[in-house]
């Protein structure tokens, strides 16, 4: 269980996270969402003691994390790739951070085996591919069997067959009653991972509910009808909030009716429809919805650019 | 490439013990594999012994072939075998310097530091193992350095023995000498944290010192008081003989330190830069 309260970033006068109220749960897997420069890391960096609030306070089971005796056991971190030092070995890495904590060789060769390193554990870290060494900061991270998980872009630079490990792992990990809390750009793998969401942009919480709550509210229902008549359908289910928006061969897309309210209608009134589905729509929609306003880097697309 | 276990997580908690936690014990053999398992490290250790042995023996070699020694001198043997350490210092530093540059700027920091979220703990447990292990290997270059020169002096009858009066002492001076050279640096790399910035500062202190002194000394006559406190030179002092002043009479000012002195000089210096290191560890963000 993560706890936040007020918690606050403040470099110079910029404010990098501002004020944010978040509870973590254990036993699902939250994800955590935002746009670049959001304050994601920031609040990650935060949550384990690297960087200190400028207000507010965070708490892992209910004590802040430099309090822990056993810091490893309580959290494991994976914040990015690129926390080794290049010139020591995958294996003497790993034997040296569980050291802290009096962990055995036999427990860094168990994360080892678990990460698929075993090939590459006596090789010094700085030959490593960007894959290789997310697997390594995977295995640094469950090296403590912890209670809550904290991963920042897990599957970055991961092969696909490395995306699907994470995807089993993570929602293993919450299987277990374990906290997780994932950060991803990608959102197809953060639908399918995650039960429960926190998008932060410009560093507020813009929503915190079940990935599902979430695509539904932002992106409405919207649904694809056929029919025969799409006027006279119209006529029927027409009204305050109801927008058809016609297709080619006789469909339509309707928003603020559901499929129920259109099938009923179009019964008691005899018209037959050849299809009626509820279209859910994406969670890459509803987070650009969603973020729209709290980008901070805007990638500008070719034909937005005036011409020469 | 790589073969994936299938993520069971069925046997993680056999292998840790649950009573894993954080000591200063564990800790320190922590920094001790960090220490060990890098190849700058061994090829510091390397260098020091190596070159200590070689410039003790080069020194030897050309002296007996001038004369210049005629009758048995602790003193003399003491300079053979201590001549080394104006080189090995400087490969001391800047392993000390390295030993925590390198982690910041790799950023494996931010792995030590979220194992250890106190922090002090770790510089703590860092400089012991650095010093331990440079005053260690000091200990054996200077050591072996005698041994080494021992059969030229012997063929000449000027050989001193291990055991020969101030000389264990002195030596043992030389040696920690060394470590705590290695704990200076330790603390100007955590302040600094870059290696090339650690590595300039050091070698300001324990070498640009010795140029700037003597040449400002020229204008400001009462720097050259100041040379004995300097670093490298209370190192000097550490490493040699008391002085046979008379009990009571004053050193001339300039000249150098008791060796007890020179080691407290030198333990003020390291002081001084890990305890910044200790506040800026405490205070700014990894």
């Amino acid at each position: 269980m993560i706890n936040a309260r007020g918690l606050t970033k403040r470099y110079g006068s910029r404010t990098a996270v501002d004020g944010i109220d978040f509870t973590v749960e254990p036993g699902k897997v939250t994800g955590f969402l935002g746009p670049n420069g959001a304050g994601k890391s920031t609040t990650m960096r935060m949550i384990v003691g690297l960087d200190r609030p400028t207000s507010g306070a965070v708490t892992i089971n209910g004590r802040p994390y430099r309090e822990h005796s056993a810091p490893l056991r309580e959290v494991g971190v994976l914040l990015d790739a690129k926390a080794v030092h290049t010139g020591r070995s995958a294996y003497k890495h790993l034997l040296a951070m569980g050291a802290t904590h009096g962990i055995r060789k036999e427990r860094v060769r168990e994360v080892i085996g678990l990460t698929g390193l075993e090939s590459v554990a006596g090789k010094r870290v700085g030959g490593f591919s960007l894959g290789m060494g997310q697997r390594l900061g995977i295995a640094a991270a469950l090296l403590g069997d912890p209670a809550t998980l904290i991963l920042d872009e897990p599957v970055n630079g991961l092969d696909p067959e490395g995306v699907r490990w994470v995807r089993t792992l993570v929602r293993g990990l919450a299987a277990e009653g374990r906290t997780v809390l994932l950060s991803s750009h990608l959102m197809s793998e953060m639908a399918q991972t995650a039960d429960q969401l926190i998008v932060i942009g410009r560093g507020r919480i813009i929503e915190d509910a079940p990935v599902e709550d979430i695509i539904s509210r932002t992106n409405g229902t919207t649904v694809r009808v056929r029919t025969r008549d799409l006027d006279a359908l119209t006529a029927l289910i027409g009204g305050d909030g109801v927008t058809v928006s016609r297709q080619p061969a006789g469909a339509a897309q309707i928003t603020g009716a559901t499929p129920e309210q259109i099938g009923d209608a179009a019964a008691a009134a005899g018209l037959p429809l050849y299809e009626l589905t509820a279209l859910t729509g994406s969670l890459e929609d509803a987070y650009m919805t969603l973020t729209a306003d709290a980008v901070e880097y805007r990638s500008t697309s070719p034909e937005e650019e005036p011409a020469r | 490439m790589t073969a994936l276990a299938t993520p069971t997580m069925t046997p993680t908690t056999r292998a840790v013990p649950t009573d894993a936690r954080l000591t200063f014990s564990h800790l320190l053999r922590s920094e001790w594999i960090k220490l060990t398992s890098l190849r700058s490290t061994v090829w510091s250790v390397v260098l020091i012994v190596a070159s200590g042995i070689g410039i003790s023996l080069l020194y030897a070699v050309s002296t007996s072939s001038l004369d210049m020694q005629t009758s048995p001198s602790v003193g003399f043997t003491l300079t053979t075998v201590t001549i080394g350490l104006t080189f090995g210092q400087i490969i001391a530093a800047v392993l000390g310097v390295l030993a925590i540059s390198g982690e910041y700027s790799t950023g494996m920091i931010r792995s030590t530091l979220t194992a250890v979220p106190s922090r002090l703990p770790v510089l703590a447990a860092k400089t012991l193992v650095t010093f331990g292990l440079v005053a260690a290997v000091g200990l054996v270059t200077l050591v072996a350095s005698w041994a080494a020169t021992y059969p030229v002096y012997a063929a000449q009858g000027i050989a001193t023995g291990l055991t020969a009066p101030g000389f264990l002492l002195a030596i043992l001076g030389g040696a920690a000498y060394l470590g705590l050279t290695a704990a200076f640096g330790l603390g100007v790399g955590a302040i600094l944290r870059s290696s090339a910035g650690g590595v300039a500062v050091v070698l300001g202190v324990i070498l640009g010192l010795q140029i700037f002194l003597p040449l400002a000394s020229l204008a400001v006559e009462w720097l050259w008081d100041l040379r004995p406190f300097t670093f490298d030179q209370a190192g000097a002092a550490m490493a040699s003989l008391p002085s046979d002043l008379p009990a009571g009479a004053e050193p001339e000012p300039g000249a150098p330190l008791e060796p007890w002195l020179g080691g407290l000089v030198v333990l003020a210096w390291t002081s001084v830069s890990l305890a910044f290191a200790s506040i800026l560890l405490r205070r700014r963000d990894a």
